[in-house]
């Protein structure tokens, strides 16, 4: 029994021009047993950082309450909102301090960096459960479906995607693959995220 | 004799299948089936040759891929050939696909309880004239298909395929239902995508690409004409046609 596999659940985050979307199933199983279907696994960190969780639920949400205090923390002392690439590293250490007894989590993240001349940079990572940051510029996968998750994404991907072309691009990459992996499944959300505003959709999928 | 009452007692053990990378796929079109395969063969992390073809022709009209542990895949593969020229001589004509089927069905069933370690994937034209994908386990349960990815990088390259070729999760636009077969030009797309998409994200496949056409009697070869690479196997000026088109791979 891998722990990795308990819960179940995908997350996949992908670069576009001037934008990033992230997206994940709404699975919640235990092992075999599906349990619910509004299990929501993207949180906002910011307006313009998003963070995904798949892994071990318990972790899910005592990880999410970690990065809410600690994101508190880090606003109240700089008097500014984090970064994607600094909360990145906020993700990787906090990980890390666990090194011999990990949360069972593969954060994947994406944002906006703010630029120097006032502009924003599309920004995604991912990490494994130790908090080894993987700096991706075309997408990043996590979770029970993450090999099918590559092999879409691999064949549907392409560079400098608007909103609406990432948005159908991460769609049909994340719906294809969780319909190929028994723990993953039961629905989707969407986040894009462009400079003015940031778009949630939750999609239908196969309910088997 | 030397004293050997104080030695630890050894166990010794021999496991009789390897696993050798790989990956294989077939599409079948309305008059035409694609059959391919990377042509990478290795063990663990070493590659132990950049060509050894999975794909095999076994008749003017039938194709074989075999993918798994490529001692067993070979074997199996000579076996079936020779099963299938027995068939020659006894009937004085080819064995037709859907009974190349059944016979690979009893063949692996004949081997339950000690299997040929192998997936293996039909790709042909059938009496009828359509083209067909049957796909098969280790053991011999099989189904007609019109398309299947097996193989190492069968988990990555199949759901492209629900997408591309099943068009699942798409809707169609009012009054323009999605076509149930593909055009060739498109197939052969989706084959060498699907190929390079694998080859990019999974360790055991690359090298080289080997893709299988074979043409139902009468088809135009038109969409063959401007293709690189291609090589045609035909033996009978009358029959169906089959081609081969070899296309190189990553080698990282």
């Amino acid at each position: 029994m891998s722990i990795m596999e308990y819960n179940g659940g995908s997350v996949i985050a992908m670069v576009g021009k001037d934008c990033v979307a992230i997206a994940s199933d709404l699975r919640l199983g235990n092992q075999a047993l599906g349990i619910a279907s509004d299990f929501e696994k993207i949180f906002p960190m910011t307006d313009r950082v998003y963070l995904g969780l798949p892994g071990l639920a318990t972790d899910v949400t005592t990880l999410r309450e970690q990065f809410r205090y600690r994101l508190n923390m880090y606003t109240i002392k700089e008097e500014r909102e984090i970064e994607p690439e600094t909360f990145a590293h906020l993700v990787s250490s906090t990980l890390y301090e666990r090194r011999f007894g990990p949360y069972f989590i593969e954060p994947v993240m994406a944002g906006l960096q703010r630029l120097p001349n006032g502009g924003y940079k599309p920004f995604i990572a991912a990490t494994d459960l130790i908090g080894c940051i993987n700096f991706a510029k075309d997408f990043v996968v996590a979770g029970t479906a993450s090999s099918k998750l590559f092999g879409v994404a691999e064949g549907l991907w392409e560079p400098d995607l608007e909103p609406e072309d990432l948005f159908e691009t991460i769609a049909q990459t994340l719906l294809n693959a969780v319909d190929r992996d028994a723990y993953s499944g039961w629905g989707a959300v969407v986040h894009v995220i462009t400079k003015d505003k940031a778009i949630k959709r939750v999609l239908k999928g196969r309910m088997d | 004799m030397p004293d050997t009452a104080h030695e630890q007692p050894q166990q010794r053990q021999f496991y009789p299948y390897t696993e050798n990378g790989g990956t294989i796929l077939a599409i079948a079109g309305a008059d035409f089936t694609v059959i391919a395969g990377d042509t990478r063969q290795s063990e663990g992390y070493s590659i132990q040759t950049r060509y050894a073809p999975k794909v095999f022709r076994l008749t003017e009209r039938a194709v074989l891929a075999v993918n798994g542990f490529a001692a067993d895949g070979n074997m199996f593969v000579k076996k079936v050939k020779q099963r299938l020229e027995w068939y020659r001589h006894a009937h004085a004509k080819e064995m037709p696909l859907r009974a190349i089927a059944r016979l690979i069905q009893t063949m692996l069933y004949a081997q339950r309880f000690f299997p040929y370690y192998v997936n293996n994937i039909l790709g042909g034209i059938e009496e009828d004239g359509s083209g067909a994908v049957y796909s098969f386990d280790p053991v011999g349960s099989y189904e007609r298909e019109a398309c299947r990815a097996a193989g190492a990088a069968s988990s990555l390259v199949q759901p492209f395929l629900d997408n591309q070729i099943y068009f699942k999760n798409q809707t169609p636009a009012p009054g323009t239902p999605h076509p149930t077969y593909l055009p060739l030009p498109d197939v052969l797309a989706i084959v060498i995508d699907s190929f390079t998409s694998a080859t990019e994200r999974h360790i055991e496949v690359g090298d080289g690409l080997e893709m299988y056409v074979v043409l139902a009697k009468g088809r135009s070869i038109e969409e063959l004409a401007d293709v690189a690479g291609v090589q045609e196997l035909t033996t009978r000026a009358d029959g169906d046609r089959m081609f081969v088109i070899q296309r190189e791979l990553k080698k990282d």
